[in-house]
């Protein structure tokens, strides 16, 4: 599925609808350059999953956990970022196993093509790319 | 009337949220702060072929640092372990594995040596840098660094209330961010402001992000990404891969990106000091070691406001326990000696503690 966002809005509500596909356990591996979209997309994403708390920039500390409902459940919404990192072992020492793939928690994964060796076997990959015009993204998404 | 000698209360504080080790000895008399002892061991170099801090190395340091650290400002500062009457701990926020060494490591000597802990909060503790001189409230404090970009509201030295903060990324990160796009290497801070002293602030106009906007939020993701969008362009591409000027270039983007990103926090911070009539501003975080930020923001409440300036000698601004040691006291006035002797009982760390909303 090939999705082509004019500007932020855009990506935002389509992270927003694509929460409503989500079931909980699912991890969602975003990659793409800096700038591509991806920080708005998991914005998005806890919207959907009707996050209270502002969802920002992981980049430093490595994941954020956010409480959210899907569905009216109560899940986790865990947001990592791999921008710093050549493999994933570190993100396995800061917890992420408390989250990863549980039937409570979405996971969403930024520059997850660095830590591919943590990935679980089933992942939704969403791939980000610069359009043609200062604000339009391509997002190719890959079950 | 009775002659009564002020009795010093001396506090050891303990930060290890990211990658400084620090242990400090403050002594406490009339109100009065004495910084005896502010040992700070830095791992920046042991981090800066991972262009950022990694975790579990930065905690392995924790453990190895902490008792000579410890021993060292107990020792600088002449002072016992008796002696102590409060052990302050960060507890948040920040990186977990970092956090957890240090309140480990405060709890047993809490345990050990029987005296009280409190758990303290980081960002008000880089604000609480600056009550070593006397703060008229309310204040507006500017918290910028790699993980935080925020406003808060101090009403008085124990009361703190978020006004505003970013919505994506943090204004360290941002320059981070620049400085690897540009290929300068880790910390970007430092990097990216030293280039900007040989550069054009106004070679390149980049976006001032929600500058104009009626809130007290920031945004600094759109100004990365617009820096970004220049450099892969035409003709600034090539003439950064073999331009002739290309130093020049690279020194111009960074005097323009940072002029960008200190108008918005000014901007910013001006605004919240204007609508809580705030009587003092105050700059604190790492970011306040910026050279620019630090002087353009002093001017703006010069000409804009009636108010104190406030801003932490440079070993203060970066992380350090001398500040966790005071914001530890000012803490403990909210509760009891008695209270605290139990704490490294369960005392929990937060990586994502946050000051609470107005």
């Amino acid at each position: 599925m090939k999705i082509i966002s004019l500007n932020d809005k855009q990506t935002l509500a389509f992270g927003k609808k694509f929460a409503q596909t989500l079931r909980g356990g699912e991890v969602l591996a975003l990659a793409g350059e800096l700038g591509s979209g991806k920080t708005v997309f998991a914005k998005g994403l806890a919207l959907g999953l009707a996050v209270e708390k502002m969802v920002t920039s992981p980049t430093f500390v490595l994941m954020k956990v956010y409480s959210g409902q899907l569905k009216n459940r109560a899940v986790k919404l865990a947001h990592l970022d791999a921008y710093r990192l050549n493999e994933g072992g570190q993100l396995l020492e800061i917890g992420l196993c408390d989250f990863l793939g549980k039937p409570d928690c979405i996971t969403v994964i930024e520059w997850a093509e660095r830590v591919k060796d943590i990935l679980p076997a089933k992942v939704i990959w969403l791939r980000f790319k610069l359009g043609s015009t200062e604000k339009q993204r391509q997002i190719i998404v890959e079950k | 009337m009775a002659n009564k000698q002020a009795k010093e209360f001396v506090v050891l504080g303990i930060e290890s949220s990211c990658d400084e080790t620090s242990v400090a000895v403050l002594v406490v008399k009339n109100k009065q702060f004495f910084i005896k002892s502010n040992i700070v061991s830095s791992q920046i170099k042991i981090h800066a072929p991972f262009g950022g801090v990694v975790p579990e190395i930065a905690a392995r340091h924790h453990v190895q640092n902490f008792l000579p650290v410890l021993k060292e400002a107990l020792a600088q500062a002449q002072y016992s372990p008796k002696k102590i009457d409060l052990i302050a701990v960060t507890s948040g926020p920040g990186l977990i594995t970092s956090l957890l060494v240090g309140a480990q490591a405060a709890k047993t000597l809490s345990y050990a040596w029987q005296k009280p802990l409190i758990g303290v909060n980081h960002i008000k503790a880089h604000i609480s840098a600056n009550f070593l001189q006397p703060v008229k409230f309310p204040a507006i404090a500017l918290i910028v660094s790699g993980g935080h970009t925020e406003l808060i509201l101090v009403k008085s030295r124990q009361n703190f209330k978020k006004v505003g903060q970013t919505r994506d990324d943090a204004a360290g990160e941002a320059f981070d961010k620049v400085a690897k796009i540009l290929g300068l290497g880790y910390p970007g801070g430092p990097i990216v402001s030293e280039q900007a002293l040989n550069g054009n602030r106004s070679a390149f106009n980049f976006p001032r992000p929600m500058l104009q906007d009626n809130n007290l939020d920031f945004s600094f993701s759109g100004l990365k990404t617009s820096v970004l969008y220049l450099v892969n362009k035409e003709p600034l591409s090539s003439q950064l891969v073999n331009g002739q000027s290309k130093n020049q270039l690279i020194a111009d983007l960074c005097a323009s990106f940072q002029q960008a990103a200190v108008d918005v926090l000014v901007g910013k911070t001006i605004k919240a000091a204007l609508k809580y009539r705030a009587k003092a501003v105050i700059l604190a975080g790492g970011v306040a070691a910026n050279k620019s930020l630090r002087q353009q923001l002093g001017e703006a409440v010069a000409q804009k406001l009636t108010a104190q300036y406030l801003v932490p000698e440079f070993s203060l601004c970066t992380d350090n326990a001398a500040m966790i040691a005071i914001a530890g006291y000012e803490e403990y006035q909210k509760t009891s000696i008695n209270k605290l002797k139990t704490t490294w009982q369960n005392l929990v760390v937060e990586a994502n503690w946050e000051i609470p909303s107005l």
